[in-house]
C-alpha cells in the first residue's frame, strides 16, 4: 500500500517536533518561582542573620547565578570562600563590613584584578534586596572565613538616609575576593554555579542530586588567582 | 405527476380547513380571568424574605463599590501566560514569513529583469502567492494577540500604551501601506512596467522592515527598558523604542526571517515536487526548493554572529540578565538549541551533497563527503556536549564530580565557539563542492585560484582551532575577547573564497548539465525537515527571550504578580513550542493548498463533463 504524500508529511512533522520535545525532557527540570520575600526583625542574632543571609544569596539575590564558594580554576567571577578573612584588608581604610557593603551598593567603585565588571547594584532593580536584607549577606559572608560582627543594627552610609557618597569617593570598594579554598568550609557544588559570559558559557548544570564537595585544583596559569 | 399534484393539493386544503376550524371554536369562548389569591392573603416565609434582604444588600454593596481596574483576568483551562505565548508565537511566525518572502521575491524578480529569464519571474510570482493568506494569518493573530492583552493583562497593557504611544498610529499607518505594496505587488505582476512593479516590491519590502522595527521597540523594551525612570514613569519614548538590544533584535529578526522564510518556501517547493505529477513540474519545484534552499542556509551561516551580538548587549544592559541566560534557568536551553543547529546543519549539508546527483561529473567530488560527515558530525557532538553531565548520585561519585574527567572541557564556550566556527566552514566548503559540480574552470590561474582557496580555508580553520584552545590558558577576560577574531576569520574566508570561486568560474567549462528534477525524492523530506526544524527553532528562541525577564513583565521597573509569573521547566515550554509549531504547519499547509488552487482547471458540472466526453467520444 502506498501511503500518501501528504500523511508522510504530516508523519515528518508530528515525528520531528515529538523528538524535539523528547529532548526538552532530558535536560534537567527546573521550575524558578519569584523571590520570596524574607522576614526579618531587628532583634535577630548574627547566626540567624547568616542563614537568612544564605537564603537570600541562593534565591532573590542571584548571588550564586555568578559567584562560586570554594571553586578554583579560570572563574569569570570572583570566588568567594575566605571573604570573611580577607575583607577587612582588601581595600585600606575600609572594615570588612563596608568593603563587603560597598561591593554591593557601588560594585565599580573597585574590581578584583583580573575580573571584569559586572555585578549589578545590590539594592536597585532587579534585584533589589532591602537594607537589612543586604545587613543579612554580609553576616552569611563573614561566616566565610571569619566572624560575624555585624547586626541589624549596624548603620551603613548606603543605606537609606546614609552619606554613601562620602565614602564613595574616599575609597574604592570590589565584589568579592578571588579563589582559596577555606579548610573546614564545605561547600555544595550545586548551591554554587559557575557564571558564564557569552564567550565562556556553560550550563547550569545543578543535577537535583547531592553531589560531594568538589575538589580544589591548582589555578590554571594566568587565571589571576 | 398530474395525481400526485391533486393529492397534494387534497392535503393542503384539508389542513387548511382544519386550523380555520380550531381557530373559530378557540375565539368562540369566552375570555375567564385565571384564579389569583388576594394580595394581603399572601404568605411570606422567613427565608424568603432573608434572600430578598441578602439581595438587596449585595445590589446596595455592588453600587457602592468604586471602578478598580482588574490587573489580570484568568484564561480558562491553559492560563493566560500560556494563551498569550501560542498567539504571539503563531503571529510571529506568519510575520517573519510575511516579512522575509518579499525580500528574496524581490531579489529573485529583479535577476530575472537582469537576465531576462523567465523562469526567475515565474519563481518569483510563485513565492508570492504564499503571501496573500499568510498576511491575512498574521493579522488574524495579531488581532488575537492585542485583543488578548488587553482582557488578560490589562493593566501591563495599559503601561505599554502610556509608554509607546506614539508610535501606534505610525504602526497602523504602515500596516495600510503594507497592505496596499502587498497586494498590489501580487495582483498587478505583469500588469506594470517591470520597473514600476520591482518598486512596488521595494515600498513592500522598506514598509514591512518600518512594522518590524516598531514592533521590535516594544518587545525589547520589556527585556531591557530604558527612557523611564526606576518606577516607570516614561521620560523618553524615543529613549525606549532604541533600547539596548532593540538593534540587535532588529538584525537577528531580519536575518532569521528571511532564513525561516527561505526554509518554508523551500517546504512548499517540496510539497509540490512530490505531488508533480510532469518531468517539468517536478523540475521547477526541485529548483525552487533549491533556491529557498539556498535563501535559508546563506542567511542560517551568519545568523549565529547576529545573535552573539544580541548576547553580547544582553550582557552590556545587564550582566544578571546575561546570566540568567547563558549560566543559570535558561543554561539547558542552549543544549536544546545545539541539538536543533546541528540537525541543521547535518541536514543541509546533506541536501547539498544528495543535489551533486543533479551532475554528471560530480562523482569526484562525492568522495570528500564522507570525511565532511565526520567534521560536522564532530563539531555537533562537541556543541552539543554540557558541562555536567546528569547523573545519579553513584555516577557522580565515580566521576569526582558533576562534570565528566575529560569531556567537561569540551562543554566550556572555547569549545564550543571552536565547533560552531568548524561547522560554518564545513558547510561552506559543501556548499563550494556542490557549487563546482559540473564545471571545469578555464582561467589560466585556475590551480593558483584552487589553492589560494585551500589556503584561505586552512588559515581560517588554524587561527579558529588555535584561539579555540588557547582560551583554556588565558584568563576569562581575555578569553571572552577570542571570539572576535574567530568569528571575523570565518567570515572573511567565505567572502574572500566566494570572490574568487566568481571569478575562478567564470566562462567555466560545463561537464554536465543540472539535471533538475532528477534527485532522490528523500531530498524533499529533507527540506521539509530542515523547514520544520527551523520553525521549532524560532519557537525556541521566542520562548528564551521572552522567559529571560522571568517574573518581571518589564525587566526590573513593572514586576510580574499573576499567578503565571514563575518560569516554567524547560520541558514544559519544549510542549509548548512543539504545539504552536504543529498549529503553524497545519496551517501553512492549509496556505499552501490555497496556492496550488490557482493552477488548477475550472470546476465543470458532471452533466457537462458527461457531454463533453460524449462529444470527444463521437468526434
Amino acid at each position: 500500500m502506498k501511503v500518501p504524500v501528504s500523511l508522510r508529511i504530516a508523519a515528518l512533522a508530528i515525528a520531528t517536533t515529538g523528538f524535539y520535545t523528547y529532548v526538552g525532557q532530558l535536560v534537567p527540570q527546573k521550575e524558578v518561582q519569584p523571590p520570596v520575600e524574607v522576614v526579618m526583625s531587628k532583634d535577630m542574632k548574627p547566626e540567624e542573620m547568616a542563614k537568612v543571609g544564605r537564603e537570600v544569596m541562593d534565591s532573590k539575590g542571584l548571588c550564586f547565578t555568578c559567584h562560586t564558594v570554594g571553586k578554583s580554576g579560570a572563574l569569570r567571577f570572583p570566588d568567594l570562600a575566605g571573604i570573611g578573612s580577607r575583607a577587612g584588608s582588601r581595600v585600606p581604610g575600609l572594615s570588612d563590613v563596608e568593603y563587603m557593603a560597598q561591593s554591593m551598593y557601588e560594585p565599580n567603585k573597585f574590581i578584583v584584578p583580573g575580573f571584569n565588571p559586572g555585578m549589578p547594584v545590590i539594592n536597585k532593580p532587579p534585584i533589589g534586596l532591602t537594607d537589612d536584607e543586604i545587613l543579612a549577606v554580609i553576616a552569611y559572608l563573614q561566616t566565610l572565613g571569619g566572624t560575624t560582627t555585624v547586626t541589624m543594627q549596624t548603620k551603613l552610609p548606603w543605606q537609606a538616609g546614609g552619606t554613601g557618597a562620602e565614602v564613595a569617593t574616599g575609597a574604592p570598594t570590589e565584589a568579592g575576593g578571588p579563589a582559596d579554598a577555606v579548610p573546614g568550609f564545605k561547600e555544595e557544588e550545586g548551591a554554587a554555579a559557575e557564571a558564564a559570559g557569552p564567550s565562556d558559557a556553560e550550563p547550569d548544570s545543578r543535577p537535583e542530586t547531592s553531589q560531594p564537595p568538589p575538589t580544589p585544583q591548582p589555578p590554571p596559569p594566568g587565571s589571576g588567582q | 405527476m398530474i395525481k400526485k399534484g391533486i393529492a397534494a393539493g387534497i392535503v393542503a386544503l384539508l389542513g387548511l380547513a382544519a386550523i380555520v376550524a380550531i381557530s373559530t371554536l378557540l375565539l368562540r369562548r369566552e375570555y375567564q380571568a385565571p384564579y389569583r389569591a388576594p394580595a394581603g392573603e399572601t404568605v411570606e416565609t422567613p427565608r424568603d424574605q432573608e434572600i430578598a434582604d441578602q439581595r438587596a444588600a449585595q445590589e446596595a454593596t455592588e453600587k457602592a463599590k468604586p471602578y478598580q481596574e482588574a490587573e489580570y483576568r484568568p484564561f480558562p483551562k491553559i492560563g493566560s501566560r500560556v494563551a498569550i505565548w501560542i498567539a504571539a508565537q503563531l503571529h510571529l511566525l506568519f510575520a517573519a514569513f510575511v516579512l522575509a518572502v518579499p525580500i528574496f521575491a524581490l531579489i529573485i524578480e529583479y535577476i530575472g529583469y537582469r537576465t531576462k529569464d523567465a523562469r526567475y519571474d515565474r519563481l518569483a510570482y510563485e513565492f508570492t502567492k504564499l503571501l496573500s493568506v499568510s498576511f491575512s494569518l498574521t493579522a488574524t493573530f495579531g488581532a488575537m494577540l492585542t485583543f488578548g492583552l488587553i482582557i488578560l493583562y490589562p493593566k501591563f497593557t495599559n503601561y505599554l500604551v502610556s509608554v509607546f504611544s506614539p508610535t501606534f498610529l505610525p504602526y497602523v499607518g504602515l500596516f495600510f501601506l503594507e497592505a496596499f505594496f502587498l497586494y498590489t505587488y501580487y495582483y498587478g505582476w505583469h500588469k506594470f512596467s517591470p520597473r514600476v512593479h520591482l518598486l512596488l516590491g521595494l515600498g513592500l519590502n522598506l514598509v514591512g522592515t518600518g512594522i518590524m522595527l516598531i514592533a521590535n521597540a516594544w518587545v525589547t523594551f520589556m527585556t531591557s527598558p530604558r527612557g523611564v525612570s526606576d518606577t516607570g514613569a516614561v521620560i523618553s519614548t524615543w529613549e525606549a523604542v532604541r533600547n539596548f538590544t532593540w538593534m540587535p533584535i532588529n538584525i537577528h529578526r531580519i536575518i532569521a526571517n528571511v532564513a525561516f522564510g527561505g526554509s518554508v518556501a523551500a517546504a512548499y517547493a517540496a510539497f509540490k515536487f512530490l505531488g508533480a505529477k510532469t518531468d517539468e513540474d517536478r523540475a521547477h519545484y526541485d529548483w525552487m526548493g533549491y533556491i529557498g534552499n539556498f535563501v535559508a542556509i546563506s542567511a542560517f551561516l551568519p545568523l549565529p554572529f547576529a545573535g552573539y551580538w544580541l548576547a553580547k548587549e544582553i550582557y552590556a544592559y545587564s550582566q544578571t540578565l546575561g546570566l540568567t541566560m547563558m549560566g543559570g534557568a535558561f543554561s539547558w536551553l542552549f543544549i536544546i538549541q545545539a541539538v536543533l543547529i546541528g540537525n541543521l546543519f547535518l541536514a543541509a549539508n546533506y541536501y547539498l551533497w544528495l543535489g551533486m546527483g543533479r551532475f554528471s561529473g560530480a562523482e569526484h567530488f562525492q568522495k570528500y563527503i564522507k570525511y565532511l560527515l565526520i567534521l560536522v558530525a564532530l563539531c555537533f557532538a562537541v556543541w552539543a556536549t554540557p558541562r555536567s553531565i546528569i547523573s545519579t548520585v553513584s555516577e557522580v561519585r565515580a566521576m569526582g564530580g558533576s562534570a565528566h574527567p575529560a569531556l567537561q572541557f569540551l562543554g566550556v564556550m572555547s569549545a564550543k565557539n571552536t565547533a560552531v566556527n568548524i561547522l560554518i566552514l564545513t558547510t561552506f566548503l559543501s556548499f563550494l563542492l556542490y557549487r563546482r559540480s559540473g564545471k571545469t574552470a578555464t582561467v589560466k590561474w585556475a590551480k593558483a585560484g584552487d589553492r589560494a582557496q585551500l589556503a584561505i580555508f586552512l588559515v581560517a580553520a588554524s587561527i579558529v582551532l588555535f584561539l579555540g584552545i588557547y582560551g583554556y590558558f588565558v584568563e576569562a577576560s581575555v578569553r571572552i575577547g577570542f571570539s572576535v577574531p574567530q568569528v571575523l576569520s570565518v567570515l572573511l574566508a567565505m567572502v574572500s573564497v566566494t570572490v574568487i570561486d566568481v571569478f575562478l568560474f567564470r566562462n567555466a567549462k560545463t561537464t554536465g548539465e543540472a539535471r533538475w528534477g532528477q534527485i532522490a525524492p528523500v531530498s524533499q523530506y529533507v527540506l521539509i525537515f530542515i523547514a520544520v526544524t527551523f520553525t521549532w527553532l524560532m519557537g525556541l528562541m521566542g520562548y528564551v527571550r521572552s522567559g529571560l525577564r522571568q517574573h518581571w513583565h518589564v525587566y526590573g521597573v513593572i514586576r510580574d504578580t499573576s499567578v503565571d509569573a514563575f518560569t516554567p521547566t524547560l520541558g514544559f515550554a519544549t510542549k509548548i513550542v512543539s504545539v504552536t509549531v504543529l498549529f503553524f504547519f497545519l496551517l501553512i499547509s492549509f496556505v499552501f493548498w490555497l496556492a496550488s488552487l490557482a493552477g488548477k482547471k475550472d470546476w465543470v458540472p458532471q452533466s457537462k463533463q458527461n457531454e463533453s466526453k460524449d462529444l470527444g467520444a463521437a468526434a
